[in-house]
C-alpha cells in the first residue's frame, strides 16, 4: 500500500539527507567549467568570438553588456577558470562561485551569436550553486576550518539540482513533440546521412529509417529518462542509456563538451549511498563518523517562496512561444532559453541595401564586411539579429560622404532593406525578409515579428 | 599541435564509437533492404579529383608553359604576328584560368596561387614604375596588383602597346618576369596536387574543415565572386547605381564577357561533375538526387542554362554594354543573384555541411 509519510518525505523540501550527491556534484562541475574553458581557450575560440568580431548582437535588455578591449576579453576566461579551480577544491567557495557565475554569464550575454541552450544551462547551475553548501564536506574550506563541516543537508539542495536537469530533458523531449521531428525526421535525417563516410554505420546513416529510429528513440529517451533516473531500479538501466545516448551524440554532431556535461551532471540522481562511497575514497573517511550538526540556514518561508519563484519560471519560459503566432522555427520569438536543442537546421542567404532616402539610389553590400562569418551565419536566420544588423549598418552608413566616379554624395537617415531567404528543415528556401521594408524602423521587441514573410510548411 | 590533438581525439572517438557501431550493426544485420540511392562523397572527390581539378590544373599549366615559350619567341623575333599569337595564348590562359580558380583549398590556399594569378584590376601606376625603374621584387605585397593575367592585359591592350613593348626592353622584360612568376606559381600547385590529391579524396566529412565541405563552399563563393567583381562592382551595385568601369575585369582587351562567361560555365560544370573530356561523372547534382531533391537540382541545372543564354544579348565588351545595354546586365545579375540562394542555401543545407567548427546544438 502506499505509504503516506514516504510520500510526504519525498516532497518535503527541508528533510535532512546527506550532503554526499552535492559535494559530488560540485566537484564534477567545477571540473567540467575547468576543461571547457581549457578547451575554449585553446581553440583559439576566444580570439575568434570575442576578439576578432567588430561589432557584437546583445540580449534584449543587456545591450549594456560590453566586450572588453582586445587581449582584455581573456581576462574573464582566466578568472573563469581560476574560479573554477577554487570552486573545484571548494576554497573560497563563495566568492569562487560569485565569480565563477559572473565571468560565465557575462560572456554568454555578450553575444547571441554565441548562444547554446548548454550555456544557459551552466549559468542556470553556477546560479543555483551560489546559493548551495556545497563547500561544507570534501573542501578545502572545510579543511582549513574556513566553514563548518556538515554531512547533512536540506533536501532542497539536492531537489533543485535535479529538477534543473529534469527540466532540461523533459522540456527538449517536448520541444521534440513537432511534425518536422517526427514526420520527417528532420533535422536528424539531413545530418545523419552528412556522415555516410564512416566505417561499419556509415551506410546505415542514408537510410531514412535509422533517422526515425534516431528522432522517436531520442525523443522517448528526453520526454521519459527522468522517471527512470529516479527509481532506484531501473536507474543503473537509465544511466547506462544516458552514457551511450550521449556518447553518439558527441561523436555525431559537433556539441562540444555538452555530452559530457550531461553524462557527469545525471550522477546526481543516484543515491547518497553512491556518492558517500566515492566520497569516503577520495577522503578516506567514513562519512558517518562526523558529528551531526545542524546549521543556521536560510528562513524556511523564504527559501519555499525562492523555489516556488524560480520553479515557476523554469517551467513558464520555454512555453512564452504560445503568446506568439505562427511557427515558432520560422520566427524565433520565444525560441531561446527554451531546451530546443538539435531542433532546426535552418540556413540563409541575404543581401542587404542601403538606400539613400533622398535620392532612393541603393547599393548592395559586400557580403561578411562587418560581420565574422559566425556571426553571418547566425544573423540571416534569426530575425532579431536581423535588427540589430541593420541598426549595425545603419550607424555605419548614416552621414557617409561617398565619392564615386568624382561626384560626392553623401548618405543621411538612410534606408536598410534586405532579401533574405532561408530554408528550414530540408524544404526549399523560402523568402524570410522582404526588400522594400525599412528593417531600421522595425523594433526589436517582443512583439509577434510581423514584418517576415509568412511561412509555407 | 592542435591537428595531432583533434585527430588523437577522433581517434578515441573512431573506437568507442566501433564498439557501438558493431552493437547497433548487429541489431540491424538482419534488415537487409539494399538502399538504391546510396551516394559516395568519396566517388564525388575522386571524380573531382581525377576528371576535374588535376586534369584543369593540366590544362592551365600546358597553356601558360606555351604563353611563356610564345613570349621568348615573339623576344627574339618580335613582330606583329608573333605579338598577336602571345596575346591570343593569353587570352586562352585567361579563360582556362576561370576554371581552376574555383579550388582554392589545398596547394592553391597555400600557396595564394588564386590572387595571385587572378587579382584584378590592375594597379597600372605600379606597373608602370616597375618598368620605368627597372628593378623590382613582383613577390612582395606592394606588387600583389602589379603581377598576373591582369597585369597583362594592361601591357598587352593599353594604348600603343606594341610600340611600348617592342622599343622598351624593361616593358619586355615584365611582360616576361610577370609570366614567369605565373609558371612558377602553377607548377607548385600543380607538383603538389599529386600528393595532396589522396589527402582530399579521403576528406569526407560534413566539419568545416573537410575537404568536401571546404570545395562546396569555395563552389558558392567562386560564383558570388562572379557575381559581385565581375559583374555587380561595375555596374554600380554596389556604389549608389553608379557604374564604375574602372574596375571592370580585363578592360583593356575587352574580354570580360567572355572571361564572366567561362567562369559561370565552369561553375555548371562542376557542379554536374562534368570532367575535362565531357564525361558526365558524379557531382553535386547527383548528391541531391539521392537525397531526393530532384526539384531543386532542375531548377539549379534550369538556372544554369538560363543564365548562359543571357550572353546572346551580348554584342560588345561588358564596358559598351554597361552605356548601352544595361538593362540586359541588370538580367544577368539578378539572375547570378537568384542562384546563390539555391546553390548557397539549399544545396549547401542539404547536404549538411557545417560552416563552423564550433559547438552548435542546432537552435
Amino acid at each position: 500500500m502506499i505509504d503516506k509519510t514516504k510520500i510526504h518525505q519525498f516532497f518535503n523540501p527541508f528533510q535532512q539527507v546527506s550532503i554526499a550527491p552535492l559535494i559530488i556534484f560540485r566537484i564534477i562541475f567545477g571540473a567540467l567549467i575547468l576543461i571547457g574553458t581549457t578547451r575554449f581557450m585553446l581553440n583559439g575560440w576566444v580570439q575568434k568570438l570575442y576578439i576578432e568580431p567588430t561589432f557584437f548582437f546583445p540580449f534584449l535588455g543587456f545591450e549594456w553588456v560590453k566586450p572588453l578591449p582586445g587581449n582584455w576579453m581573456f581576462l574573464p576566461f582566466v578568472l573563469l577558470f581560476v574560479s573554477a579551480l577554487f570552486f573545484m577544491f571548494g576554497l573560497f567557495y563563495r566568492i569562487a562561485s560569485v565569480v565563477l557565475f559572473m565571468c560565465f554569464t557575462y560572456i554568454e550575454l555578450l553575444d547571441k551569436t554565441n548562444y547554446l541552450n548548454h550555456y544557459y544551462f551552466v549559468s542556470l547551475v553556477a546560479f543555483i550553486m551560489l546559493f548551495l553548501p556545497a563547500n561544507r564536506y570534501c573542501s578545502l574550506d572545510a579543511h582549513l576550518n574556513l566553514t563548518t563541516k556538515q554531512v547533512l543537508v536540506s533536501k532542497w539542495n539536492i531537489g533543485i539540482l535535479k529538477f534543473q536537469l529534469g527540466i532540461v530533458y523533459v522540456f527538449a523531449g517536448i520541444a521534440k513533440l513537432n511534425s518536422d521531428w517526427l514526420f520527417d525526421a528532420n533535422p536528424l535525417k539531413i545530418w545523419l546521412q552528412a556522415h555516410h563516410h564512416l566505417h561499419f554505420l556509415g551506410k546505415f546513416l542514408q537510410q531514412e529509417w535509422l533517422a526515425f529510429a534516431f528522432s522517436w528513440t531520442g525523443c522517448v529517451y528526453d520526454l521519459f529518462i527522468v522517471i527512470f533516473l529516479f527509481n532506484k531500479h531501473t536507474r543503473p538501466f537509465a544511466y547506462s542509456f544516458v552514457v551511450l545516448f550521449h556518447l553518439v551524440t558527441w561523436y555525431l554532431f559537433p556539441i562540444g563538451v555538452f555530452p559530457w556535461v550531461m553524462i557527469f551532471s545525471t550522477l546526481i540522481f543516484f543515491s547518497p549511498n553512491f556518492h558517500e562511497r566515492i566520497l569516503q575514497f577520495i577522503t578516506k573517511e567514513k562519512m558517518q563518523t562526523l558529528s551531526l550538526k545542524t546549521l543556521p540556514t536560510f528562513n524556511k518561508k523564504f527559501v519555499s517562496y525562492a523555489l516556488i519563484l524560480f520553479v515557476s519560471f523554469q517551467i513558464l519560459v520555454p512555453f512564452r512561444y504560445l503568446a506568439y503566432d505562427g511557427d515558432l522555427f520560422w520566427h524565433e520569438q520565444g525560441f531561446r532559453f527554451s531546451w530546443r536543442v538539435m531542433l532546426m537546421h535552418k540556413e540563409g542567404y541575404g543581401r542587404f541595401f542601403v538606400v539613400d532616402s533622398k535620392t532612393k539610389r541603393e547599393m548592395e553590400l559586400p557580403q561578411q564586411q562587418f560581420l565574422t562569418p559566425i556571426q553571418l551565419d547566425q544573423m540571416l536566420t534569426q530575425p532579431d539579429m536581423i535588427l540589430q544588423y541593420a541598426q549595425i549598418l545603419y550607424k555605419e552608413y548614416n552621414g557617409k560622404t561617398f565619392y564615386v566616379a568624382g561626384l560626392p554624395l553623401k548618405i543621411l537617415k538612410p534606408e536598410i532593406q534586405a532579401e533574405i531567404y532561408v530554408t528550414l528543415n530540408g524544404r526549399p528556401s523560402q523568402l524570410f525578409v522582404r526588400k522594400g521594408k525599412n528593417l531600421v524602423t522595425i523594433k526589436n521587441d517582443l512583439n509577434n515579428r510581423t514584418w517576415l514573410e509568412e511561412f509555407k510548411k | 599541435m592542435k591537428n595531432i590533438k583533434s585527430k588523437t581525439r577522433n581517434n578515441m572517438k573512431n573506437i568507442i564509437f566501433g564498439l557501438l557501431a558493431s552493437a547497433l550493426f548487429m541489431v540491424t544485420a538482419c534488415n537487409k533492404d539494399k538502399n538504391k540511392d546510396e551516394f559516395n562523397k568519396a566517388a564525388l572527390l575522386q571524380n573531382f579529383a581525377d576528371n576535374i581539378i588535376q586534369p584543369r590544373y593540366a590544362d592551365f599549366k600546358t597553356k601558360i608553359d606555351s604563353l611563356e615559350t610564345l613570349f621568348i619567341a615573339f623576344q627574339t623575333n618580335p613582330s606583329e604576328e608573333n605579338f598577336e599569337s602571345v596575346k591570343a595564348q593569353w587570352k586562352g590562359c585567361y579563360l582556362s584560368f576561370q576554371r581552376v580558380k574555383t579550388f582554392d583549398f589545398g596547394p592553391a590556399m597555400n600557396t595564394g596561387f588564386k590572387s595571385a594569378i587572378g587579382t584584378f584590376p590592375s594597379d597600372t601606376v605600379q606597373i608602370s614604375s616597375n618598368i620605368s625603374v627597372g628593378s623590382y621584387n613582383l613577390a612582395t605585397a606592394t606588387n600583389a596588383d602589379a603581377v598576373g593575367l591582369a597585369a597583362l592585359d594592361y601591357l598587352f591592350y593599353q594604348t600603343d602597346a606594341y610600340l611600348r613593348i617592342t622599343s622598351v626592353e624593361s616593358y619586355r622584360q615584365y611582360c616576361l618576369d610577370v609570366i614567369q612568376k605565373m609558371k612558377a606559381e602553377t607548377d607548385a600547385v600543380v607538383n603538389a596536387w599529386t600528393t595532396f590529391k589522396s589527402s582530399f579524396i579521403a576528406s569526407t566529412g560534413n566539419e568545416s574543415t573537410s575537404m568536401f565541405s571546404m570545395l562546396v563552399n569555395d563552389f558558392c563563393q567562386d560564383w558570388e565572386e562572379a557575381k559581385a567583381a565581375k559583374l555587380g562592382i561595375p555596374l554600380g551595385k554596389y556604389s549608389l547605381g553608379i557604374q564604375r568601369p574602372e574596375y571592370i575585369e580585363a578592360r583593356y582587351s575587352g574580354y570580360s564577357l567572355p572571361i564572366l562567361k567561362a567562369s559561370l560555365s565552369s561553375i555548371a560544370e562542376i557542379y554536374s561533375g562534368i570532367g575535362i573530356n565531357g564525361q558526365d561523372g558524379v557531382g553535386f547534382d547527383d548528391y541531391l538526387i539521392a537525397l531526393k531533391k530532384e526539384n531543386l537540382n532542375t531548377t539549379i541545372k534550369d538556372n544554369f542554362r538560363v543564365i548562359d543564354s543571357n550572353f546572346y544579348d551580348f554584342n560588345t565588351c561588358l564596358e559598351n554594354e554597361l552605356s548601352q545595354n544595361p538593362s540586359s546586365l541588370e538580367n544577368l545579375f539578378n539572375a547570378i543573384s537568384q542562384q546563390v540562394v539555391f546553390i548557397k542555401t539549399d544545396m549547401t543545407a542539404s547536404f549538411g555541411i557545417l560552416i563552423t567548427y564550433q559547438d552548435n546544438d542546432g537552435d
